[in-house]
């Protein structure tokens, strides 16, 4: 079972650069343990692939994506969402291929595949008559 | 330790998650209803701008003299599936978040995101023309360019004073 948490180094919400909105989000994600690899899919609107941070440590997966200010011209009519960074970590624990973690981002979308290692996949074992 | 902050990315107020809900709270309401009275609840206008299982996507609007720029957040969604609509008055979004490969299947799976069809109808401040529309799709986000009717625009008004 994975768990989505901030993990305990984290003290507090990065502090966003001079000029940018300061807050961090959290991403909606939907979670997937296919027993080979678990995939996390991240709704990460207005981040650029290359400033997307990927980090697994101490099975701990952290996902952080830098979004750049896209202000609107003009005056504000209606404002239903803020735009910032987004954060969030899940805590995966032991029993994961570290190095052959992947993630790509299309549309919005971060899909990070961690691939459990060989040993601990769940198996079939045949039953010999 | 302290815990990054969760915000929605949705602001309190008539928000499309609860309207989301109220769909469903009316759906099941009817379906009581409908076994004591001969017809369903009577309908308000704003209950029938979504219907039960389908979401909402966030909007952000801005206007200046001569424009009204449309921001919308529709991450993973193909923009062959998405449909957007002008009249004079009004600006329509319409279409469908597929559900991945991998947010279906076998396995266990804990879901946040919300996938099937949405239909967004929205206001406009003032009439627009309806030929001068351009939509562009980019890592996620749809932003939408409407030019006002030129009969629309404001216009300045010069304060002159009396002549003496």
């Amino acid at each position: 079972m994975v768990t989505t948490t901030s993990p305990a180094r984290d003290t507090a919400p990065q502090p966003a650069a001079a000029g940018r909105e300061a807050q961090t989000y959290q991403p909606t994600v939907d979670i997937c343990d296919r027993g080979a690899e678990v995939t996390i899919t991240a709704d990460v609107p207005g981040a650029r692939p290359d400033g997307i941070d990927v980090t697994f440590d101490d099975g701990v997966l952290t996902v952080h994506a830098t979004v750049p200010a896209r202000p609107l011209p003009g005056r504000a009519v209606i404002r239903e969402y803020g735009v910032g960074d987004y954060r969030r970590a899940f805590r995966l624990g032991t029993g994961f291929d570290a190095s052959q973690i992947t993630a790509e981002c299309r549309a919005g979308v971060l899909t990070v595949r961690v691939p459990r290692l060989a040993a601990v996949r769940p198996r079939t074992i045949e039953v010999r008559g | 330790m302290s815990l990054i902050p969760f915000r929605t990315k949705r602001p309190t107020g008539m928000e499309p998650t609860s309207l989301a809900t109220l769909a469903d709270f009316r759906h099941e309401m009817n379906r009581m209803f409908e076994g004591f009275f001969s017809r369903p609840l009577p309908t308000l206008p704003w209950f029938d701008t979504i219907e039960p299982g389908q979401w909402l996507p966030t909007v952000d609007m801005s206007e200046n003299d001569r424009q009204i720029h449309v921001r919308v957040e529709l991450p993973g969604i193909d923009p062959q599936d998405v449909d957007v609509s002008v009249s004079e008055d009004r600006l329509v979004i319409a279409g469908e978040k597929k559900s991945t490969a991998e947010s279906s299947g076998e396995g266990w799976t804990h879901r946040e995101s919300r996938y099937g069809s949405f239909t967004r109808a929205i206001p406009l401040p003032e009439s627009v023309d309806p030929a001068n529309v351009t939509a562009r799709y980019d890592k996620g986000v749809l932003t939408v360019e409407l030019q006002k009717s030129p009969a629309s625009t404001s216009r300045r008004i010069p304060v002159t004073t009396a002549a003496k």
